[in-house]
């Protein structure tokens, strides 16, 4: 059993320095000399190697072919300002197990939130029944695995700075939204910020941890005018250090350009309905990139034959100026990460080339089942979850087109520049809700369009794209898949559409 | 599963401790919860999961600054960290005078007469779930119609909500619910379309059987076979009950407190005044025996109780909780988990004659996107569904828009359904909305 009480040392930092009244101190004790790469479940928690082993080798017991275990510990913090106030402030920990059992392509999965021996190994027995003819089969020694990347920023991470701090940028937020304009009547921000530990071992032996920061600020203001109200939105952040916030994205910029697009609202015509030429603007039109392109390159769908990509492997699906990758070893980005959920060192992979489909999105078990590769793409949102295959920052690559010539290209048409979010079905039609939009009209952007809607199919709109801007750009997202939330991020240079539905008012 | 002693023991030591360490007011959540879901693809097992945790959530609150905390960790000294921290953490916040604890109210509802703990589905066997999920796939599958199966699911859960705070309150509820579905392809070449069923009920005997839900499934996807774009024009729409909801959880955004006291929406300053048509009639009840949305007492132990939203067309209550009502100086409905069970009082009409009562329209069957503005009652939303001509459903229609402002839906309501199901928490009877714009070709 174990050598050491696991929550002792959790106890002792709790109690002890709870008199610098800071989660920040309490969890820097927690991961105190951890490299992303340390085991806080073994060097913390008392968990050892021959643990894990034992109750890997409890899960195959019942005939499945690969087991898996999913530690995870994250404390996450939120801060929250409007009407002049902070308003709350929030310490949230997660502390779990999910253990995964193979059987060919079915899935046995349970979790526990009771890291004692016994409760791992019941769980682990209740995972194991998805087979049922007893098998032989033993976890492989545990082999530490080495030569990840170090993509995040570790200097000043959020999680160990002062409330006081974070404080700052929560105001510093609020009053670049606030006090932008007199028309602005509300305006809200909030920061939150987390450290997840996770160690994954399986039964082939695999035995790797990785420590993930990451936060995000968020600046939302209202404005007012006459009976008018707009609302309108801003995030930054990623996997950095306070120095992304002093220096990069100050939290006065995320706040004033919420404001800015809340004010350009108040004058905003209601969108033109019907088909038309419509120009994405470079970075937060990487929704599109998201949802209608990345999702139907996910591997599931492609093993179930239900994306309409399945069979298009090697085969012109866009016009050839269109390159397409998905990448989470883009240092400090959202929705990067040293491994992937299932302990695979992460890569990039092309999925677009010249137009060609040339790769999908994929995790362990849909990769095993294709004979294909695993991509790192392997995902969860928790220690609740098994993974699949997801995305992480997924990229249009750039262009040769200057985006003012590709609007000045547009005689009359809509011109996409923010969004509330969109969604795509496996069939492959997709929807986005626009938050700020522009006409276009004789190569100019004239009036702001607020509420309109673009619709259409990934097919058509990879067919229709005819420009391709040289700028690039991110959006900052949540990205939602049978019931799991994960951070991503797509970038988008500025595409031009040439026909695309567009719906409004 | 069993009101656990010892949980609601814990739940009012953690308000005591936090009182000693010299908070002004206290509240602990504790849930307790177990799942099981099953996945059934091609007739064979694909996914099966089966886990119990618990969580507990507190709130503090120091010279009128409140701090929150939660863990899934639940050892005694953990908590009792997480509370130091929370009472300091406090200190360095700014007073919100609106931020207190809500006052004890004498009377309370009696957790065990509201039917949402079925034993029936807490006892049922795996074997019987793994079986449903495969007979409503195999239901689907045997139709040719039918391209593809994303697959069967089953999954029941159990509960137990405990809450204790310092202002005397202390209960707990168990609840249990179950959830069947599935999500077909049909369609030809590139033109695939995704539908599905599924259903939703805290007691086994008020879910569809397999055989009905499989039919619906079916039905609902081989009607959208050929869609195709029609010209951007301006029709009376028909809102199938899945669809109406979505536009009662649009007013449901417009008309809670948060939103009010915030203005950030376009119904604040229309209390007492004709918002919808004369003949519609909304109602929140958190009581109603069975539902979905029924419990006893709200996330911040307000017991829960049936509040009359708009009555005759006149909006007579927002939904608020306990802060949202100290701002906008009144009183908490209960509504301090979100709307309870939301609905639109059902009318006389059957869908079919609402069809038939049409020269043209359209059948709404689904919608897309976000699209929904609640500072300007805005809907833009993708949508496909059914062109209804001389009365009759003749083809489907697909990637098109709807939109509207819920001010006008809400007035232009003409019909009102008389097929009102407790299938979720917000739900509706079909509606027939009189001039709403789609944008086609």
């Amino acid at each position: 059993m174990y050598s050491i009480d696991r929550r002792d040392f959790l106890k002792k930092s709790g109690l002890g320095i709870a008199a610098a009244a800071t989660t920040g101190l309490w969890a820097d004790s927690l991961f105190a000399g951890l490299s992303p790469a340390s085991n806080l479940f073994t060097e913390r928690f008392g968990i050892s190697q021959e643990d894990m082993q034992a109750i890997l080798n409890v899960a195959l017991s019942k005939g499945g072919h690969f087991s898996e275990l999913f530690f995870e510990y994250r404390i996450s913090n939120t801060v929250m300002m409007e009407e002049a106030i902070v308003k709350s402030a929030s310490e949230n920990i997660a502390l779990g197990v999910g253990i995964r059992v193979l059987n060919e392509d079915q899935t046995g999965f349970a979790y526990t939130n009771d890291l004692s021996l016994e409760a791992m190994k019941k769980a682990a027995l209740t995972a194991a029944a998805i087979s049922t003819t007893p098998g032989s089969a033993r976890a492989a020694n545990l082999r530490v695995q080495t030569g990840n990347h170090q993509l995040y920023d570790l200097k000043r991470p959020l999680h160990q700075v002062e409330l006081g701090h974070k404080l700052e940028l929560v105001r510093e937020a609020y009053e670049g939204a606030k006090s932008h304009d007199s028309r602005i009547v509300m305006a809200q921000s909030f920061l939150m910020d987390e450290i997840q530990h996770v160690s994954i071992a399986n039964s082939e032996g695999l035995m790797v941890s990785d420590t993930r920061p990451a936060s995000v600020l968020y600046g939302i203001a209202v404005a007012a005018d006459g009976n008018k109200q707009t609302t309108a939105y801003q995030s930054s952040g990623g996997r950095y250090g306070m120095d992304y916030y002093k220096n990069t994205q100050t939290p006065r910029e995320t706040g004033k350009q919420a404001a800015e697009e809340a004010i350009t609202l108040l004058s905003a015509v209601d969108a033109p309905a019907g088909e038309q030429t419509v120009v994405l603007g470079a970075g937060q039109s990487g929704v599109m990139v998201h949802e209608a392109v990345g999702h139907p390159f996910e591997a599931d769908g492609i093993r179930k034959k239900t994306s309409i990509f399945w069979d298009k492997r090697g085969q012109q699906i866009a016009k050839p100026i269109v390159n397409i990758y998905e990448d989470p070893t883009i240092p400090n980005y959202r929705g990067s990460m040293n491994v992937d959920d299932e302990g695979m060192k992460t890569q990039k992979t092309q999925l677009v080339e010249n137009g060609k489909l040339v790769g999908f999105i994929q995790d362990r078990l849909n990769a095993e089942l294709m004979k294909d590769q695993p991509t790192s793409n392997g995902r969860r949102e928790s220690y609740q979850y098994y993974p699949i295959p997801r995305m992480t920052n997924t990229v249009l690559m750039a262009g040769e087109s200057d985006p003012k010539d590709i609007i000045k290209s547009v005689k009359k048409g809509f011109y996409a520049k923010s969004y509330e979010g969109g969604n795509v079905m496996d069939s492959g039609k997709f929807t986005f809700s626009v938050n700020c939009g522009y006409l276009i009209e004789n190569g100019e952007l004239t009036q702001p369009v607020s509420g309109a809607t673009l619709i259409g199919t990934n097919v058509q709109i990879l067919n229709e794209v005819s420009m391709i801007g040289n700028d690039m750009g991110f959006f900052l997202g949540s990205c939602g898949k049978e019931g799991q939330s994960l951070p991503v991020t797509a970038g988008t240079p500025t595409l031009k559409i040439d026909k695309m539905t567009v719906g409004g008012r | 599963m069993k009101i656990d002693k010892k949980l609601t023991q814990l739940a009012e030591n953690l308000v005591a401790y936090g009182l000693k360490k010299g908070a002004d007011q206290v509240q602990v959540l504790i849930r307790s919860s177990s799942e099981f879901s099953v996945d059934v693809l091609q007739g064979r097992i694909e996914k099966l999961t089966e886990a119990g945790s618990k969580t507990a959530t507190l709130k503090v609150i120091k010279d009128q600054k409140v701090a929150t905390a939660s863990s899934s960790d639940l050892d005694r000294e953990i908590l009792h960290g997480l509370i130091d921290r929370s009472v300091q953490r406090a200190q360095l916040l700014n007073p919100d005078p609106f931020g207190a604890l809500p006052e004890a109210e004498a009377v309370q509802v009696d957790a065990e007469s509201l039917g949402i703990y079925d034993e029936a589905i807490a006892r049922m066997a795996p074997e019987m779930k793994i079986q449903r999920a495969k007979a409503v796939e195999k239901i689907c599958l045997a139709d040719t119609r039918v391209k593809k199966s994303f697959g069967a699911s089953v999954s029941t859960f159990e509960g137990v909500n405990y809450l204790a705070n310092s202002n005397g309150f202390s209960g707990a509820y168990r609840r249990t619910s179950m959830n069947c579905g599935i999500q077909l392809q049909a369609g030809e070449g590139d033109n695939l379309f995704d539908e599905g069923k599924s259903d939703y009920a805290r007691r086994k005997e008020a879910m569809m059987s397999p055989e009905a839900l499989a039919a619906e499934a079916i039905h609902r996807v081989t009607r959208l076979v050929g869609a195709e774009k029609i010209e951007t024009q301006t029709l009376p729409v028909v809102f199938e009950p899945g669809q109406a909801a979505m536009l009662l959880g649009f007013l449901n955004t417009c008309i809670s407190g948060g939103n009010i006291f915030r203005k950030q929406s376009f119904l604040g300053d229309k209390l007492g005044q004709k918002i919808a048509a004369e003949h519609i009639n909304i109602i929140d009840n958190g009581v109603l025996k069975g539902a979905p949305g029924s419990r006893p007492f709200d996330g911040e132990g307000v017991p829960t109780r049936k509040t009359v939203v708009v009555e005759n067309g006149v909006l007579k209550s927002f939904l608020l909780d306990t802060y949202a009502a100290r701002k906008l100086n009144m009183k908490s409905t209960g509504n301090g988990s979100g709307a309870n069970n939301l609905y639109i009082e059902p009318g006389r009409d059957t869908p079919e004659e609402m069809i038939q009562s049409l020269e043209k329209g359209l059948l709404l069957t689904g919608t897309m996107a976000f699209g929904l503005n609640s500072t300007t009652g805005d809907i833009s939303k993708g949508a496909f569904g059914m062109l209804i001509e001389n009365g009759k459903v003749t083809r489907p229609v697909a990637e098109i828009t709807i939109a509207g402002n819920l001010a006008d839906v809400l007035q232009n309501i003409t019909k009102v359904g008389n097929d009102l199901k407790h299938t979720s928490s917000v739900v509706s009877p079909t509606l027939l909305v009189s001039g709403m714009t789609i944008g086609g070709k």
